[in-house]
């Protein structure tokens, strides 16, 4: 007969004379149990954990009416309970020691954990797509950069054609909508997908269905929603497919909703990382069909082949990104420095945090080892004052191994008592961060306890039980059994060898104290670098609005224009308010990145990249954001379609292809130098701005005037963010209480209009941060905590050794030393084992925080001011631990001392 | 037999009064008779069932010709005179109680 596998298990349990006899209907009887349940409905877990209740209770009676003289349980299990419950005994007893080694690892099992939950679900987990390892990222970009750009539109198509490596190919690109004809209007995040993407995810809606290829292609207005969206917006309604929805006031069909799960596109890669709310086709117009050489800005996801290698794909793009550019690029084209790079889509993903990764889970393995290395330390002084009763077990018969035994019990008894604290703690932790920092991690959302996680919290408990409790446990077997047991005999080589472990213990944990500490500050160093970057404005008093028109309500340049012109004016008489302006774009994240030309250009920068950050700007942009002006005058209100287009540039640019010379009264072109357009006029010269975040290096940069872009780009249904705005508010008062007057301005012109994006300059110059902010904070916070452990290690140890040597103490004030002379031996004692641990904690610092590396900001990894700072605060850390026991031993009465002995 | 039986034995008892039954016969019997309130679950059914042997108060008997149940031929149980006596004993306490409840109006009669 078949039944599963854990029937038979639990029929096991019975004795085997009872099993013959029963057995068969016994199992008859589970199978029928089973069944009824299931068809009343109850969870199969559920009637398996009851069955196997019943059958667990019943053999255990049946055992114990089979031999009723035996008390329950085999010999070696019950001993083993024994043992747990001596320890536990023991424990009571101690519940200082226990309350402090519990917390020790719960802090380091927990650190670990909640570390590693986060690389499990970024690093080790699959990507939730069936097969997720077939999938790959191709970006299109230049070579000698270390960004990508993204795929141009005609590049799509005429790249699957010409790739054999893939199954199916698909792309995508981050939008954003308003959303309106709900409850509020409000801008969403959107993703132009390829109706082939899904299919080339293996993924499909939850409800209703995917793009066909012809909604695609026809540009049908038709939208997928997410989980997220549907049911915030609308109140989860299963008959939602069909009903319209209003994206930039227009109507969009919905026919699918994607799954719960399904969050796409993933943070954390180079471009279109937003996860979207809603999907649309991709919809590709003529001119984006035609736009060869530009619009680098979708993400192509490929499935591979069964056959094929991602290395195999990876080369290919290279050639088939050539071929296409001489088979399909015009003519002034072909010399483009464009190629393609293909990578798995989980390296991709996880690109920018994996070495974070790394560094943290280094981070919390050695605070898990000092921890384990402090712990060991006092258990094995708890095992020396055991001395007489493992000495009496011993004599009466105990063999090593069950000794061993004992004390391993014990240290596994802590540390499993610890990893469930650590665990909640783990837990804690997690949800907090998932909640603080998920903006800032890809797949933040996946981070969860699963099997993987508790498996390596075991494992964690395990290895500590063995580190902390081996020690001590063949410590305490090699005692002499004769010379503990002579009542009030001194086992001297006993006390020798001990000493010697516990000096190797303080030992190594300062050497990994200083490891952390090294790293800890390091990053702390980068992050104050970071922060006191200058961006190149004054971020106090600024705040940031945003708004962007769409274009069924906007259809043309002249209403743009008239819109935020009114609303710059309106803006700016508003009281309170010092200047306005506005840009495509905020300072530090500014996105467009363009070719140019020079008009007669000095022939030693004609070797140069000429490639700028630029950024179209309104009303009075650079007072607002308080830049320095260099030289000639910003652009502004004055230059308007009619007058001669004008740009400024930035100190950079100016140094790099003007080098020596006024750039001001200067012309350049976008485009190359045969197909480029009209020539703008350089006006003035600006100090640099940050345009990607204060860590990365400056680009040269020009501004535009947005009111000289030409009527066709404004009402351009491609590029939407010539009509999104991000305003720039000056204020003279707290720059916040103006937001109000400000939507409410917004609101006049426009009610339906969502204004987004609120937030102060400097809160914008915080986010920059972020990054190095969170590193920072985490590894300092570890280092703390080395700090404290290895603080208390050493203390301790000091702490016993002199309370060991108060006789040989007491002596030594009897014949004459004075107290500072015990205080300098006992700090002594102390601050040799410190130098041991910095004597190889510094090389091995040294080399591991070169682990660091990209981590690091302006800072090098064997940067002296951290290594001197590290081991200063070391020191004095160290110094302080040791003064407790020192001052202690020097207050020691000779007199009482001495009676003791 | 003069102390209360427990519940269980009791209700197993009642399931034997008019027929031998397996084992299996007896958890569904007790289950249906019960309104599905007494749940016997397998392991500590046939320990009970051992035991009520061991007391006497049922014996084991060779499966009737024909019977074929789960675990091919399934060992019958039949309760024996003392048994009955038991159980017998057991209704008149309970129902004792039952014309307490009918004195005291609790019952209809």
């Amino acid at each position: 007969m078949r039944h599963p596998w854990w029937i038979a298990a639990l029929v096991r349990l019975y004795p085997r004379p009872y099993r013959e006899r029963y057995g068969d209907e016994i199992v008859a009887a589970m199978i029928a149990c089973a069944d009824r349940e299931r068809r009343r409905g109850a969870g199969a877990t559920a009637t398996a954990v009851r069955i196997a209740i019943d059958a667990v209770s019943a053999a255990t009676l049946v055992r114990r009416d089979a031999n009723p003289q035996t008390p329950p349980g085999d010999p070696p299990m019950q001993s083993i309970l024994y043992d747990v419950r001596h320890a536990a005994r023991l424990l009571r007893r101690a519940p200082l020691f226990a309350a402090l080694v519990v917390a020790t690892l719960a802090l380091a099992i927990g650190a670990n954990t909640a570390i590693f939950s986060v690389v499990n679900a970024l690093v080790l987990r699959p990507l939730p797509y069936p097969q997720a390892d077939r999938l790959m990222v191709l970006y299109e970009g230049i070579a000698s950069l270390p960004t990508p750009f993204g795929f141009s539109p005609p590049d799509i198509a005429a790249f699957a054609e010409r790739a054999h490596d893939y199954e199916k190919l698909g792309a995508f690109r981050t939008a954003e909508f308003e959303l309106s004809g709900v409850q509020q209007p409000e801008r969403i995040p959107a993703t132009r997908i390829s109706a082939s993407l899904l299919d080339v995810l293996g993924v499909a809606p939850a409800l209703g269905r995917n793009f066909t290829a012809a909604e695609d292609t026809g540009r049908q207005p038709v939208a997928l929603l997410s989980d997220g969206l549907w049911r915030r917006a609308f109140g989860a309604d299963p008959g939602i497919l069909g009903r319209a929805v209003s994206l930039d006031r227009r109507p969009y069909t919905i026919v699918g909703v994607m799954p719960a799960a399904f969050t796409f596109p993933h943070r954390g890669p180079h471009i279109n990382n937003v996860p979207a709310e809603i999907y649309v086709p991709i919809s590709f117009t003529r001119d984006e069909l035609g736009a060869f050489g530009s619009m680098y800005n979708n993400t192509v996801v490929g499935r591979l082949k069964p056959d094929a290698t991602p290395q195999q794909a990876a080369t290919e793009a290279v050639a088939v990104t050539k071929q296409l550019i001489a088979e399909l690029y015009p003519a002034d084209l072909h010399e483009i420095p464009i190629t393609t790079r293909a990578a798995p889509m989980r390296d991709d993903v996880v690109h920018g945090v994996r070495r974070m990764l790394v560094v943290l889970l280094a981070a919390v393995g050695v605070l898990l080892l000092i921890a384990c290395a402090n712990i060991a330390c006092l258990m094995l002084t708890r095992t020396a004052a055991r001395t007489r009763e493992i000495a009496v077990r011993t004599a009466l018969g105990a063999g090593r191994a069950r000794v061993i035994r004992l004390v391993l019990v014990e240290s596994g008894l802590l540390a499993g008592a610890g990893a469930l604290c650590g665990l909640a703690l783990a837990w804690g932790a997690q949800r907090l961060a998932v909640t603080s920092i998920a903006h800032e991690l890809p797949r933040a959302g996946e981070v969860a306890l699963d099997g993987r996680v508790l498996a390596f919290t075991a494992f964690a408990a395990v290895a500590a039980t063995l580190v902390c409790g081996l020690l001590p446990a063949l410590e305490t077997a090699r005692h002499d059994t004769a010379g503990t047991l002579k009542e009030g005999a001194r086992n001297a080589s006993a006390g020798v060898r001990q000493r010697r472990t516990l000096a190797t213990l303080v030992t190594l944990q300062f050497a990994c104290a200083v490891i952390l500490l090294a790293a800890g500050l390091l990053l702390v160093r980068s992050f104050v670098k970071v922060i006191s970057v200058d961006p190149g404005f004054r971020g106090d008093r600024v705040v940031s609005l945003a708004t962007s028109l769409p274009l069924s309500g906007y259809p043309d340049g002249p209403s743009v224009r008239r819109f935020y012109d009114t609303l710059l004016d309106r803006v700016a008489a508003l009281p309170g308010v010092a200047a306005v302006g506005g840009s495509t774009d905020l300072p530090l994240t500014v996105r467009e990145r363009r070719v140019f030309t020079i008009e007669n250009p000095s022939p030693a920068t004609a070797s140069l990249p000429h490639t700028v950050a630029n950024d179209c700007v309104m009303g009075r942009y650079f007072e607002a954001l308080g830049v320095r002006i260099v030289r000639g005058r910003p652009v502004g209100p004055a230059d308007t379609a009619r007058s001669e287009p004008v740009v400024v540039i930035n100190e950079t640019m100016a140094a790099r292809y003007w080098p020596g010379d006024d750039p001001v009264g200067r012309r350049i072109a976008w485009g190359n130098a045969r197909t480029h357009g009209p020539w703008m006029r350089v006006v003035g010269v600006v100090g640099d701005l940050k345009q990607s975040g204060l860590a990365a290096q400056t680009d040269p940069q020009t501004w535009q005037a947005w009111t000289q872009l030409a009527d066709s780009l404004l009402a351009s249904s491609v590029l939407g963010f010539f009509r999104g705005i991000k305003l720039m508010v000056r204020t003279e008062v707290a720059p916040l209480s103006v937001v109000g007057a400000v939507r409410e301005e917004v609101r006049r012109l426009d009610p339906a209009l969502p204004v987004t994006g609120v937030q102060t300059l400097d809160e914008i110059v915080g986010a920059s941060a972020a990054p190095q902010r969170l590193n920072a904070a985490l590894l300092g916070a570890f280092a703390g905590a080395a700090l404290l452990l290895a603080a208390v290690g050493i203390g301790g140890v000091l702490a016993i050794s002199v309370s060991r040597r108060t006789p040989e103490i007491g002596i030594r004030l009897a014949v004459g030393a004075s107290r500072g002379n015990v205080l300098r031996m006992v700090v002594r004692q102390g601050m040799t084992l410190v130098a041991a641990g910095l004597v190889i904690g510094v090389p091995a610092a040294l080399v591991t925080t070169r682990l660091l590396g990209s981590l690091l900001f302006d800072v090098t990894a064997h940067d002296i001011t951290s290594f001197a700072a590290a081991t200063v605060l070391l020191c004095t850390v160290a110094l302080a631990a040791c003064a407790v026991p020192a001052l202690r031993a020097s207050r020691i009465n000779p007199i009482a001392a001495l009676r003791i002995e | 037999m003069a102390e209360t039986l427990p519940p269980h034995w009791f209700q197993i008892l009642l399931s034997l009064a008019d027929e031998d039954r397996h084992g299996l016969g007896i958890m569904n019997d007790v289950l249906e008779r019960t309104g599905g309130q007494m749940k016997l679950w397998p392991g500590m059914l046939y320990r009970n069932l051992a035991k009520l042997a061991e007391t006497g108060l049922l014996i084991e008997v060779e499966a009737p010709a024909g019977a074929e149940s789960g675990g091919g031929r399934p060992r019958f149980y039949r309760i024996t005179a003392a048994g009955k006596r038991a159980c017998a004993a057991e209704a008149a306490r309970l129902a004792s109680f039952v014309e307490t409840a009918r004195r005291k109006k609790l019952l209809k009669a």
